[in-house]
């Protein structure tokens, strides 16, 4: 706790949090526009209307949300490196591991908020713009888990990246890079496909369904865990040669 | 005789390259140990190794009993350091940038003010660290070694940067701190004169390997042997390391 506290002291003026924050509230006002203008088109599609509202929005919520944890993960990590903070931690009594998993719970945090922002409008679309006795709470709060739980492998990488690079911008090249590779990949069926972090991001926006797929959502798990796994350990042994 | 902080062998080899080769040092407690030697002789290395931010390749240290790394958050309780250039977050002012390690210390709030009063910072304790000249820089690394008034310190060229004035007085700072509350400083430069008027003992090193140990006044013992004026202590040293300097080279051709 001690530890976290101190994290969220060192990310003032940073920008982490403001940027997570605009993540979410950038995807509900496109979720909103989006449905005010083309509601008619999405509505006349072949699909059942929740599927319309999960699926048919949230590619663009993902580009938002995966920029958003790409530039955040950069961000968190840049603070350490700029000015070497970072050496000056290995020269103090505190858990390096610890600070990285405090990292990764803020970044954690954030984005829920951020993804919370989100499907709030989308409910708030749902009630008010769905025909009648069509929208499913339920539905969208599996969604919602399954876009949060698909995004983690991502945040996991991108962190365990991030805090491996000194320059900014070898971080932000693998971002931007990953997200082009999972672009050209995730329509493909093969599923060894999945280990690529931003494959998984991208499969709930690729799919005609809002039902989760119970694969990809074991696999995003396993990811988000290795990476974080590897993160820490990194964390512990590394040291200022 | 009561050592704080001893080192048996410490060695530190990269690939083909030997940065601290078989030193044994002996540092008093309450001393200000000077660690002498030109740029590159393996005086960071060392100190690097004492606060476990590298490995030794060979030997072993003790700090207060304590040994890396199963020791090492106790040790690092123990000590306030400043290695090479200072470290900061830039994003945060030089009073936050204390706050922090003051909370990771767990030390009392007003250690912060009191760090900042001691290295002549405390009316720009509110601006950006990014925003400080390089002597505050310097200076905040310094209060951040300083806060919570550690019982050892290792400061490795800790005037670097700084203007004539400031480099006095962080001398005088330096050299009041074990009398003013029982520290122990290990502090290293590549010019004897400086660290002739604060240390009471010295360690000489030259290409990783430790040329000299003993109290300032064994080193004028050793001057006047050697022929040399005893208040000259620059000249030894330079004669130390150039003597050195040229059996390298001999070992080297043969």
């Amino acid at each position: 706790m001690k530890t976290l506290a101190i994290e969220l002291r060192k990310e003032k003026r940073t920008g982490v949090i403001p940027v997570l924050l605009a993540v979410g509230i950038l995807g509900a006002a496109y979720a909103f526009v989006n449905f005010i203008v083309r509601k008619d088109t999405l509505l006349s599609l072949p699909l059942a209307p929740m599927d319309v509202l999960l699926t048919q929005l949230y590619g663009m919520i993902m580009v938002l949300n995966l920029f958003g944890i790409v530039i955040a993960t950069c961000m968190i990590y840049n603070m350490e490196f700029k000015g070497s903070a970072v050496k000056k931690m290995y020269m103090l009594p505190v858990s390096v591991p610890a600070m990285y998993l405090s990292k990764f719970l803020i970044l954690t945090v954030m984005f829920l908020v951020a993804i919370m922002l989100q499907n709030l409008a989308l409910a708030q679309i749902g009630m008010t713009d769905l025909p009648e006795v069509a929208f499913e709470m339920g539905t969208l709060v599996r969604f919602a888990g399954y876009s949060f739980l698909t995004s983690m492998p991502v945040l996991s990488f991108m962190l365990l990246i991030s805090s491996r690079f000194g320059n900014m911008w070898v971080p932000l090249g693998i971002g931007v890079a990953g997200f082009l590779s999972g672009m050209a990949l995730a329509n493909s069926g093969l599923a060894f496909l999945l280990v690529h972090p931003f494959v998984i991001i991208l499969k709930p926006a690729v799919a005609m369904s809002a039902q989760p797929d119970p694969t990809v959502s074991l696999v995003a798990l396993a990811e988000t865990l290795l990476f974080l796994a590897v993160g820490l350990w990194l964390a512990k042994y590394r040291r200022c040669e | 005789m009561d050592y704080i902080i001893t080192t048996e062998q410490l060695t530190k080899k990269y690939k083909n390259f030997i940065s601290v080769n078989k030193v044994s040092l002996h540092i008093r407690k309450g001393s200000i140990y000077g660690f002498l030697g030109p740029n590159g002789a393996g005086k960071s290395t060392t100190m690097k190794m004492l606060l476990g931010l590298t490995a030794p390749t060979k030997g072993s240290f003790t700090i207060d009993g304590k040994q890396f790394p199963g020791d090492r958050i106790a040790i690092l309780k123990e000590i306030g350091s400043f290695i090479e250039a200072p470290s900061f977050y830039a994003n945060l002012t030089g009073r936050e940038n204390l706050d922090i390690i003051r909370r990771i210390l767990g030390v009392p709030k007003a250690d912060v003010e009191d760090a900042l009063e001691l290295v002549g910072l405390s009316e720009f304790g509110d601006r950006l660290a990014k925003k400080y000249s390089l002597g505050m820089k310097q200076r905040l690394g310094l209060a951040g070694a300083l806060l919570g008034r550690p019982p050892i310190l290792i400061l490795d060229e800790p005037t670097n940067g700084l203007d004539p004035s400031g480099i006095h007085e962080i001398r005088n700072l330096v050299k009041s701190l074990p009398s003013l509350y029982d520290c122990t400083v290990l502090i290293s430069s590549h010019m004897l004169s400086e660290i002739e008027l604060i240390a009471d003992d010295i360690g000489i090193l030259n290409h990783g390997r430790l040329l000299f140990e003993g109290s300032m006044n064994d080193l004028r013992q050793y001057a006047l042997q050697s022929g040399f004026a005893a208040d000259n202590l620059e000249d030894v040293f330079l004669s130390m390391v150039e003597k050195d300097n040229m059996d390298r080279k001999q070992r080297a051709k043969l």
